[in-house]
């Protein structure tokens, strides 16, 4: 559980990303957390919600489902901005008539979520989704709330006021570079003939060997304002065995 | 001012509602436009076009008047609807008389003159490109909050469809005229379609919002959907070459600015 705490923080330390943080926040609930997925919503500044981050594609898809439907436990919770624990979805059908043959369909029986906010504000909603019934013991929706919580702060850093007009460029900042980097995955996939996992890691390392956020690298290279050559030499270079011009 | 509606949900569908029936991407704009007026309280409102950081003009508009208006930025160079584009960011002036909103001084000047105080843009994304900005104004000072911010959010990116058919050609528009503002931007906002959209901007040498409108005008010409198309080109089952497009889509057709 420490260490789950120590990882984030230690991701806060120097030029970090919010859609990788935001992104570790759901993989290690995951993990630590007795549940089988972790799926994040954010809402734009105009309190539209969007999916920023999952721990699985299923989670992905449930998720989007909700704010498809305009229904489901994750919305309330953004909504009231207080905690929704589900122990059993059969309980709940008539409360979402859709969300829940949705979410039984993808094997989940069990959902908690959890508000993220900064003061009053609510950014959006943790959900925690799992596959057995059964309501999450304390100290597991307390450990999910803190590194909710954590998330938050995070996500508005740079600011202890958090005025709203920091926090909504900070929200917009985080949802674009979602945008970003799926794009910047593709221009890298297209260019190299590489698949999307491999561009990611091309783009994680150009991020990490110049120490540039991973977000300002996609946008560069999405809005092509990066030459794709530069992000190409880093791989060459990361293949130290290749001999040059074969 | 108009009437609010209860709740925020409401609101969204009843902006969604307005453009509906629309025969065209330019009586989309305006329905959209008047929506605003009658359910945010403001006493005009307009969408204007920004490609390449370069002004194209109104598209859509309330009126003549706040067509006057929004044209009035293009006309100084200034203006709240630049620099939300340029921002990516709402740039909200609650009071263009308070003397320190100094901002744009030529803008604000002329638009005092025509009685409005009050001016809210809000950027239009396409493909988290940046390609205009809802404008709204009003006569009356005060700040827009709440439900009425809420629900200027949610007309901006409603906007970028008009934009979307604005920019395209071989997309027919009594077939997607039709669908749900809200299904259509949400078949856009899929992983498989921002990273389609990164493989097409190569295959092309396009930018991100061309490339959109390119998988978009392929799903539609094909009777696919774009998730459809998206997933085909990241599997690279389907590559685009420059030479099947041989229409300039900077240039719109068929649409008078």
């Amino acid at each position: 559980m420490i260490e789950a705490f120590v990882s984030l923080a230690d991701s806060l330390v120097g030029p970090f990303d919010v859609v990788e943080l935001l992104k570790d926040l759901t993989d290690e609930c995951a993990q630590l957390l007795d549940v089988a997925s972790a799926g994040l919503l954010l809402a734009d500044t105009a309190g539209v919600l969007h999916v920023v981050a999952a721990s699985s594609e299923q989670t992905r898809s449930l998720e989007l489902f909700q704010l498809q439907r305009d229904e489901g436990p994750c919305l309330e919770c953004y909504r009231t901005g207080v905690a929704v624990s589900i122990a059993d979805l059969n309980e709940h059908a008539q409360r979402w008539p859709q969300f829940v043959p949705a979410a039984r369909m993808r094997g989940f029986v069990s959902v908690h979520a959890v508000p993220m906010r900064i003061q009053d504000r609510v950014l959006g909603a943790l959900g925690l989704f799992g596959n057995a019934v059964g309501s999450l013991n304390g100290e597991d929706l307390r450990l999910g709330q803190a590194l909710a919580h954590v998330a938050s702060v995070a996500l508005i850093t740079g600011n202890a006021s958090a005025d709203q007009a920091h926090v909504n460029q900070q929200l917009q900042i985080a949802l674009d570079s979602r945008v970003y980097i799926e794009q910047a995955k593709g221009v890298i996939a297209e260019y190299l003939n590489v698949n999307m996992d491999e561009a990611f890691e091309l783009l994680r390392r150009y991020s990490r060997d110049h120490n540039v956020k991973l977000t300002d690298v996609s946008q560069a290279l999405a809005t092509r304002t990066l030459s794709l050559e530069l992000v190409a030499g880093s791989r060459q270079s990361s293949q130290p065995s290749q001999p040059p011009g074969s | 001012m108009g009437e609010l509606m209860g709740s925020s949900g409401t609101l969204r569908a009843e902006l969604e509602a307005a453009m509906a029936g629309a025969g065209g991407p330019v009586d989309s704009a305006d329905r959209l436009c008047h929506a605003c007026v009658d359910l945010l309280g403001v006493d005009g409102a307009a969408i204007s076009f920004v490609r390449h950081g370069v002004s194209q003009g109104t598209f859509g508009s309330s009126g003549e008047l706040s067509r006057r208006w929004d044209e009035y930025q293009f006309t100084f160079g200034e203006g709240p609807c630049l620099d939300a584009v340029r921002q990516g960011r709402p740039v909200l002036a609650r009071d263009l008389q308070d003397p320190e909103e100094v901002r744009w001084p030529a803008f604000a000047d002329a638009m005092l003159s025509s009685g409005v105080r009050g001016v809210f843009a809000f950027p239009v994304r396409i493909a988290a490109t940046r390609v205009g900005a809802l404008d709204l104004f009003r006569r009356t000072p005060g700040a827009i909050e709440g439900e009425v911010r809420h629900g200027a959010g949610w007309a901006s990116r409603l906007a970028a469809l008009p934009m979307l058919e604005l920019m395209s050609a071989d997309v027919d528009w009594d077939v997607i005229g039709q669908g749900g503002g809200w299904t259509q931007l949400e078949s856009l906002e899929r992983v498989e379609v921002y990273q389609a959209t990164g493989m097409v901007q190569v295959q092309l040498d396009v930018d991100a919002a061309e490339a959109l409108i390119r998988l978009r005008g392929y799903a539609f010409a094909h009777d696919m959907t774009i998730s459809d198309v998206a997933w085909a080109i990241v599997e690279r089952r389907l590559s685009f070459k420059p030479d099947d497009f041989v229409n300039d889509l900077d240039a719109p057709r068929n649409h008078p600015l």
